[in-house]
């Protein structure tokens, strides 16, 4: 045992320098910072594919450092949620309302009417309380088909539990892709509206699966069996459409085109402040929340991922799309996130045992 | 007499005869009265309550109390194992203990005979043998699962080569596949485990059985009596590992939509809403099994010693392999290459090397534009070079720890110290990563801690340290059959004839283990570098770890350009391996390499 005591010393010691080393690392990181005490590093938790690039801009422009955690929306809000107790996080800038509602019922957000020039649809999407701001906008679902294969074009969510369509429809998972809840709420708000939409939405599931729907985990995995022949009709973002229609090259065995059925859900992108955040956090935050949703910060994030993210419809005006994106969908709506984000944990659970 | 042989001594403990006494010609300061003094046992114990068993705790006492941490308005509740223990979630930890027990057993015997034809026989190429075990830690158990998929999907690769994969598909995705693609991955760990307290195993015991008339077979079953601790520990150790990956789990159960308990684990973290008190309950159930592990492990085991490393242990002689039988084990081994290697190899370089293999787009001409994109990206070298840094000093200080758990696991199973680090250690490795990652941040970014003074969550050393604490537990278990094997009757020797505690140790103790600790040493490197939930939810802002950059690219739907990612991050970790393993041949003396191996 004394053997193992003395090691028991070593081994501490090196955890210790573990720490030490830690702790320069922290020194010298925060030495570098701005010297001005009024200006506190920014921290952005996004999973957006132009997350990179508009902080960027945004301290060469302002002088405001912001750290940026990029990671997918659930480890992000798997995160929030774990922090709840002492929030670490100065901004939230991830795709779908829904889960933004939730942060503002539990308390989490501090309100900020943005000074952008938002259009018809951005003004849709601002909430009244102003807990949060849409950045641009993408809509659920797209349905991608490979022209290479098959002729018929549906023109309707119903026409796709007729036989044309039987075993070569898939959609992914609301439990692993985040955009997938608003598109299965959005179809009970078409269907059935706030007071019966659930049962609407639900029945029309299940004739879709007793029709051979096929569910496939993210928007990555749907597109990977419309590839592959496992299916011919994919329900998904329609950013992740456009980009494979932008990415992939025609053949004779693969041809992929994109309609949009009505009614297209709107699926913004979403930027919030954390309420826990110093003031100084919280006023550099709103200049960040200004500067993208100004022409300047529009333009910098069409660059970030030109064949993924970035290929939304702005929700201001003075900003323009990526060429390849088709015009926005006519017919769409906006889901109540206060009605329809409470309802996720029981709509997915519901999913899962009946239609996965 | 001033020295007694450790089996005399452990049986007279043991039986609690009055013999004991004659330990105090050895260890005469084991006769002063204890001293409440703080010592360095007691601060290793704090370390360890501060790394494993806090950050745990607070995550298992969420299921009862979620207000506790701000993850519920009850203080206390049962209603989220009402929530776990229903339908679809109990139909998942009915799979998982059966896939657990299947695997441990399967990995057992493959690894045992993958150790016995490395170490005690002639079979040829069994330095590639042993690289492959490397490999295999290396390769993610997702990748393995993935390119099986890749290979069997529809239009996948097979079918475009001209091969109806549908019924080998429909055995595949499902529990069959589960168990192949866990074994692969659970025998690693049974063969360094077996392997390393096989090359302490002197070839006495089997001349014993010879002498009195044995045949090879009642050897066998001396040498596999002998191994118990070892080969117990594999199945401890690969049963806790299977329940709990994630891997397989999110990739062929999820497609093959068989459920298993961690998948419901991570959906509860990590589907919104986020409902951290139902992943905590089947955390819950997790800890059960592990519980029932070992107590199987402790029954059979029981009241013996396996104490057979001493000086006088002989040399192991290699088992001369006639032409069939080398042609067999050839057969074999190339077999279990390409099942647990080769596929998933295929998968991960068609993916990166050829546009569009497998699908019906792309041209399928081979291409390193992947290739030449993720090189010059900074989303690969910047990560890759932090998860390097931080993945070299998990590495090592998991080492050290992990020789101190060891020690204390090996100094018998009577201590109720050694049995409460039994107990902590392999429930460590039955709960995923994701549970001691958001303990860490429960534990770590409370207010209190914060207004104590200590600001961890967000720095790289509380990174750090959650990667010791995940590794820690399957590296301190598989050098338990080492440390096991040591009798003290060497180190006791050597302080007789007037060396210092530490100089005993260092030559007598680390040469024996020298090889072992080598091992351990990469194996939590090679673990680190690609390690996944640990690094997505307590990375420091502003940093990028390495298998965070590769989710983010394959999240964006470049699977070539994340897949080559993949596959230079593996060939940076393998580059490290090699690089060891010559520093340890050319640094360490002769005597420290030949020991353990047959003549």
């Amino acid at each position: 045992m004394n053997v193992t005591t003395r090691w028991a010393a070593v081994s501490l010691a090196a955890v210790a320098l573990v720490g030490l080393t830690g702790c320069a690392g922290a020194a010298s990181a925060s030495s570098s910072a701005p010297a001005s005490a009024a200006v506190e590093p920014l921290v952005l938790y996004a999973a957006e594919g132009y997350d990179a690039v508009a902080p960027k801009a945004f301290t060469a422009k302002t002088g405001i450092p912001v750290k940026v955690v990029d990671d997918s929306t659930g480890p992000l809000l798997t995160k929030i949620q774990a922090e709840k107790n002492n929030p670490q996080w100065s901004m939230l800038w991830v795709d779908g309302d829904t889960a933004f509602a939730s942060l503002d019922q539990q308390g989490l957000l501090a309100p900020y009417a943005a000074h952008g020039s938002f259009n018809t649809v951005g003004k849709a999407l601002i909430p009244s309380d102003h807990s949060y701001t849409p950045t641009g906008t993408t809509v659920m679902s797209a349905l991608i088909y490979n022209a290479a294969k098959v002729t018929a074009v549906p023109a309707t969510y119903q026409d796709l539990l007729g036989s044309a369509y039987t075993g070569k429809v898939g959609m992914n998972d609301p439990a692993q892709s985040g955009p997938t809840y608003p598109f299965i709420a959005g179809l009970m708000n078409q269907f059935g509206g706030q007071t019966g939409g659930v049962a609407a939405g639900e029945a029309y599931l299940t004739k879709l699966k007793a029709n051979g729907l096929k569910v496939f985990p993210t928007n990555g995995d749907t597109l990977h069996a419309l590839e592959t022949g496992q299916i011919d009709y994919g329900l998904i973002q329609s950013s992740a459409a456009t980009g494979e229609v932008i990415k992939v090259k025609a053949t004779a065995a693969f041809q992929p085109k994109i309609v949009y059925l009505p009614k297209s859900t709107l699926l913004p992108s979403v930027i919030a402040i954390d309420k826990g955040a110093s003031a100084v956090q919280q006023a550099e935050a709103k200049k960040f929340i200004d500067y993208v949703v100004s022409s300047e910060g529009q333009a910098v994030m069409l660059t970030g991922d030109p064949t993924g993210d970035s290929l939304f419809w702005p929700v201001v005006d003075n900003a323009s799309s990526l060429k390849d994106l088709p015009p926005f969908p006519t017919e769409y709506q906006t889901l109540n996130p206060v009605f329809w984000g409470p309802l996720q944990s029981q709509v997915v659970t519901w999913f899962e045992s009946n239609i996965k | 007499m001033a020295i007694q042989s450790a089996p005399l001594r452990d049986q007279i403990r043991a039986e609690g005869r009055p013999g004991a006494e004659l330990d105090v010609a050895i260890s005469p300061r084991r006769r002063r009265p204890p001293r409440p003094r703080f010592n360095a046992l007691t601060a290793f114990w704090l370390l360890i309550v501060a790394i494993l068993i806090l950050p745990i705790a607070l995550f298992l006492a969420v299921a009862f109390s979620p207000a506790l941490l701000s993850q519920g308005p009850d203080w206390l509740t049962l209603s989220a194992f009402s929530t776990a223990l229903t339908g679809h979630l109990l139909l998942g930890f009915v799979n998982s203990l059966v896939i657990g027990i299947v695997t441990a057993l399967a990995s057992a015997i493959i690894g045992f005979a993958l150790a016995w034809i490395v170490i005690r026989t002639d079979a040829p190429a069994r330095g590639i043998w042993t690289g492959v075990v490397f490999a295999l830690f290396l390769t993610p158990s997702y990748l393995i699962a993935l390119g099986w998929e890749r290979l069997l999907e529809p239009n996948g690769v097979l079918q475009t080569l001209g091969w109806d994969p549908t019924a080998a598909r429909d055995v595949f995705y499902g529990p069959v596949g589960i168990v192949v693609v866990l074994t692969v991955k659970g025998i690693p760990f049974a063969y360094l485990a077996i392997s390393n307290a096989l090359r302490g195993l002197g070839h006495e015991y089997e001349d014993a059985v010879r002498v009195h008339g044995g045949g090879a077979i009642a050897s066998m079953r001396v040498v596999v009596a002998l191994l118990a601790p070892a080969i117990w520990a594999a199945l401890a150790i690969v049963f806790a590992e299977s329940v709990s990956d994630f891997g397989v789990a999110s990739t062929l159960a999820n497609d093959s939509h068989f459920t298993v308990a961690t998948f419901e684990l991570y959906t509860a973290v990590q589907a919104f809403p986020v409902q951290f008190p139902v992943a905590s309950a089947i955390s819950w159930v997790l800890l059960i099994f592990v519980v029932l592990a070992l107590l199987a492990q402790s029954r059979a085991l029981k009241g013996r010693s396996y104490r057979v490393l001493g000086g006088r242990s002989r040399r192991a002689i290699r088992r001369r392999l006639s032409a069939v039988e080398k042609v067999a084990v050839v057969i074999g081994m190339s077999l279990l290459v390409v099942i647990a290697l080769g596929v998933p190899t295929f998968g991960a370089v068609s993916a990166s090397l050829i546009d569009g293999l497998g699908s019906l787009a792309g041209t399928h001409a081979w291409t390193l534009a992947n290739y030449a994109r993720v090189i010059t990206s900074p989303d690969l070298s910047a990560p890759l070079w932090y998860s390097m840094q931080a993945a070299t000093i998990a590495a090592s200080v998991t080492t050290v720890l992990a020789v101190v758990c060891a020690r204390l696991l090996a100094a018998g199973r009577t201590n109720l110290s050694s049995r409460m680090l039994d107990m902590v250690l392999l429930a460590a490795v039955a709960l995923p990563g994701i549970v001691f990652a958001a303990g860490y941040i429960f534990a770590y970014n409370l207010p209190l801690t914060n207004a104590m003074g200590i600001h961890l969550y967000g720095t790289t050393t509380l990174l750090v340290l959650a990667y010791i604490a995940t590794a820690l537990p399957s590296t301190s278990r598989l050098l338990v059959g080492s440390m096991s094997q040591i009798q003290d009757s060497m180190l006791h020797s050597s302080r007789v004839h007037g060396s210092g505690a530490i100089f005993a140790w260092l030559s007598i103790v680390l040469p024996v283990i020298s090889r072992p600790l080598l091992n351990a040493w990469l194996l939590t490197f090679t673990a680190t570098l690609l390690e996944l939930p640990v690094s997505q939810l307590l990375a420091p802002p502003g940093q990028q770890p390495i298998s965070v950059g590769i989710t983010a690219t394959l999240a964006k739907y470049d699977f070539g350009g994340g897949t080559a990612m993949e596959v230079l991050a593996i060939l940076t970790a393998l580059l490290v391996v090699l690089v060891a393993t010559l520093i340890f041949r050319l640094a360490t003396p002769r005597g420290w390499r030949t020991l353990g191996t047959a003549k």
